[in-house]
C-alpha cells in the first residue's frame, strides 16, 4: 500500500503548513525545527499512570497533563482514577521489649491514569518531554507505549519461496 | 517544699508568657493576633533574651529591623503572572497575592496564614503551570508536533495495514538511580489471520507457542525480557517470531503420526462415527433388498450430511439445546423413524 507520504515527517510539515496560512507569506520555519526523511513510528496508545502519596497533587498534575495534550492536539481516550493502595506496617513501639504495644504506619498511594490515541514519534517526545520535566516532587510516572509497526519482510513468505529454485539445498529458515 | 517551689516556678513561666504575648503585640504589625498554634515554643530564659531588643523604650532604628511592603501590595490585577512564576519555585508568600491559610487551626481559630508556613511551602505548588503558562508553552512546542496520517482513524485500519504491536514501559521516578529494571521488557502481539500461514502451519504455530496463543481473539503474544537491553529484546521478539513462522511451514517426516488424539478438532471423514453409519444404512438397505448403493452415494445423501454436520457440531462446539435437537432431528431421518407420541 502506498502510505508514505504520512510516514515522512518532511512531508506532514509541509502539509500543515500549507493548509494552516492561508494568506501569501511565505509560512515562519522555526530555526529550531530540524526535518529528518526517516519514517516516524507510530504509537497507537499512549498510557501513563502516574502515582503519587497525595490526593491533591495528583488533581493539579491531572488538569495540566489533560490541557497540554489538548493544547497539543492529541485525543485523549480516558482519564480515571484507579483505587489507591494502602500499604500498612506494624512495628514495635519500643527498642527494647515491650512487644504488646506496637506502632502502625500506612503509606498511601494514589493513581492517576492517562490514556491517549494515536501519536507520531515526534508528537509524543515532545509531550511526554513536557510532562515530565513538569512532573512535581514526590511523583511517579510509568508510560506504556503501543508501537505498531508492519510485519517484517522476511515474515511475508516463508524465505524458501524467495530463494532461487536450486537443487539439493538444505532448508534454511 | 517540692509543691511551693513548683508554684514560684508556674508563676514565673505564667509572667514570662504574658511578657512575651505583650512583646510580641507590640513589636510588629505584621504578625497577627496569635491565634494559630504554630507559635515554636520558646524557652523563659531565651524568650526574655530576645524581647531584650523589642522591648526596649524607644526602640532604636538600629536594632528593630524595618521590613518592606511585600511585593503583592504592587502586584496590578491583569499582571503577567508567568514572569512571576516562570518555572518550578517554592511557594513565596510575599509574591502570591492570594489570602492562603494552612494547616491545622487551633480551637475556635483558623488554619494559619502564608506568612511562614511550613506546609504551605513543602507541598509541590502549580503556580507556574496556571492555563495561560500552559497555553504558552504547548503554542512553542506545537512546530515540533507531527500530525497522526488521517488514513488510519479506526483501529481496524491501524491493525490492517500495521498488523504488529510492541508494547514497552518506560519508568520515570524520583530517587538515587534513574534506572529501574523491569524497563527492557518487551511485548509483542500479533494476529494469525495477519500472518501468511495455512491450515497446517497455523495448526502447527498454536501447538509451538502453547500457552501463548489465545484462541477467543485470535492474538499470538510474546514477552521477552531475557537480554539487558530493550532494543535486543525486541529484536529476540522478532526472531522467535521469524522462527515460528518458518518452523510451522515446515513438514516433519513424524508429523505423519499424528493420531486422533492430537486432532485439534473433530473431523468426521474417516471417523468410527462415519464407518457406524455407513454400515448401519448398508444394512439396512441390504435388509430391505435395494439394489446395491455405493458409498459414495450414502456419503452424498442429503441424511448423511445432515448426520455429519450434527456430529461435528457436537464434538466442537459442545451439547447445547441447539446441536442436541439437531443430532435428534438427523438421527431420526437416517433411521427413517417416524415420531413417536
Amino acid at each position: 500500500m502506498q502510505k508514505q507520504c504520512f510516514l515522512l515527517s518532511s512531508n506532514l510539515v509541509g502539509i500543515r503548513l500549507a493548509g494552516s496560512h492561508v494568506d501569501t507569506q511565505e509560512p515562519k520555519t522555526n530555526p529550531l525545527v530540524s526535518v529528518s526523511n526517516e519514517p516516524e513510528t507510530l504509537y497507537k496508545r499512549l498510557s501513563l499512570l502516574v502515582k503519587s502519596h497525595d490526593k491533591a497533587v495528583l488533581e493539579s498534575y491531572e488538569y495540566f497533563a489533560v490541557l497540554a495534550a489538548k493544547e497539543l492536539g492529541i485525543s485523549v481516550e480516558k482519564v480515571y482514577n484507579p483505587p489507591k493502595t494502602i500499604e500498612r506496617l506494624t512495628l514495635l513501639k519500643s527498642v527494647h521489649i515491650y512487644k504488646k504495644h506496637r506502632v502502625q504506619y500506612e503509606m498511601r498511594t494514589h493513581y492517576l491514569c492517562l490514556e491517549l490515541k494515536h501519536l507520531t514519534s515526534s508528537t509524543a517526545a515532545v509531550y511526554l518531554e513536557y510532562v515530565q520535566r513538569n512532573l512535581p516532587e514526590g511523583v511517579a510516572m510509568e508510560v506504556k507505549k503501543t508501537k505498531i509497526e508492519k510485519i517484517p519482510e522476511h515474515i511475508r513468505e516463508p524465505v524458501w519461496d524467495t530463494l532461487p529454485q536450486v537443487e539439493e539445498t538444505e532448508v534454511k529458515s | 517544699m517540692a509543691l511551693v517551689g513548683g508554684a514560684v516556678l508556674g508563676a514565673a513561666g505564667h509572667w514570662a508568657v504574658l511578657s512575651r504575648s505583650c512583646g510580641k503585640a507590640v513589636a510588629a504589625p505584621l504578625f497577627g493576633a496569635a491565634a494559630y498554634s504554630s507559635v515554636p515554643a520558646v524557652s523563659n530564659r531565651d524568650g526574655q533574651q530576645r524581647e531584650a531588643s523589642t522591648r526596649r523604650r524607644g526602640r532604636t532604628p538600629q536594632f528593630v529591623r524595618q521590613h518592606l511592603p511585600p511585593r503583592t501590595e504592587k502586584m496590578a490585577v491583569d499582571q503577567d503572572w508567568t514572569s512571576v512564576y516562570p518555572t518550578a519555585a517554592v511557594f513565596k508568600p510575599a509574591s502570591v497575592p492570594l489570602p492562603v491559610r494552612m494547616g491545622y487551626p487551633v480551637k475556635r481559630g483558623v488554619p494559619p496564614p502564608k506568612e511562614g508556613n511550613l506546609e504551605l511551602m513543602k507541598i509541590p505548588n502549580f503556580l507556574h503551570l496556571t492555563p495561560p503558562a500552559i497555553k504558552k508553552h504547548c503554542a512553542a512546542l506545537k512546530d515540533f508536533c507531527t500530525e497522526w496520517p488521517s488514513a488510519l482513524d479506526s483501529d481496524e485500519k491501524c491493525e490492517q495495514h500495521f498488523p504488529i504491536e510492541i508494547e514497552t514501559v518506560d519508568y520515570v521516578s524520583s530517587g538515587t538511580s534513574i534506572r529501574n529494571p523491569k524497563a527492557r521488557v518487551v511485548t509483542l502481539r500479533v494476529k494469525l489471520s495477519n500472518l501468511n500461514l495455512d491450515d497446517h502451519a497455523k495448526k502447527k504455530l498454536i501447538k509451538l507457542v502453547g500457552e501463548r496463543y489465545c484462541k477467543d481473539t485470535d492474538i499470538l503474544t510474546i514477552t521477552t525480557d531475557r537480554c539487558p537491553l530493550r532494543r535486543q529484546n525486541y529484536d529476540y521478539g522478532i526472531h522467535l517470531l521469524t522462527v515460528l513462522y518458518h518452523e510451522s511451514w515446515k513438514t516433519e517426516m513424524w508429523e505423519g503420526e499424528k493420531t486422533e488424539e492430537d486432532m485439534e478438532e473433530y473431523i468426521w471423514e474417516n471417523s468410527r462415527s462415519q464407518k457406524n453409519a455407513l454400515d448401519t444404512l448398508l444394512r439396512i438397505k441390504a435388509s430391505e433388498n435395494v439394489s446395491d448403493v455405493t458409498k459414495e452415494e450414502l456419503l452424498a445423501s442429503e441424511v448423511v450430511k445432515d448426520y455429519r454436520n450434527s456430529v461435528i457440531a457436537l464434538k466442537n462446539e459442545g451439547e447445547t439445546e441447539k446441536n442436541m435437537s439437531l443430532y435428534k432431528e438427523s438421527v431420526k431421518k437416517l433411521l427413517n423413524m417416524q415420531v413417536l407420541p
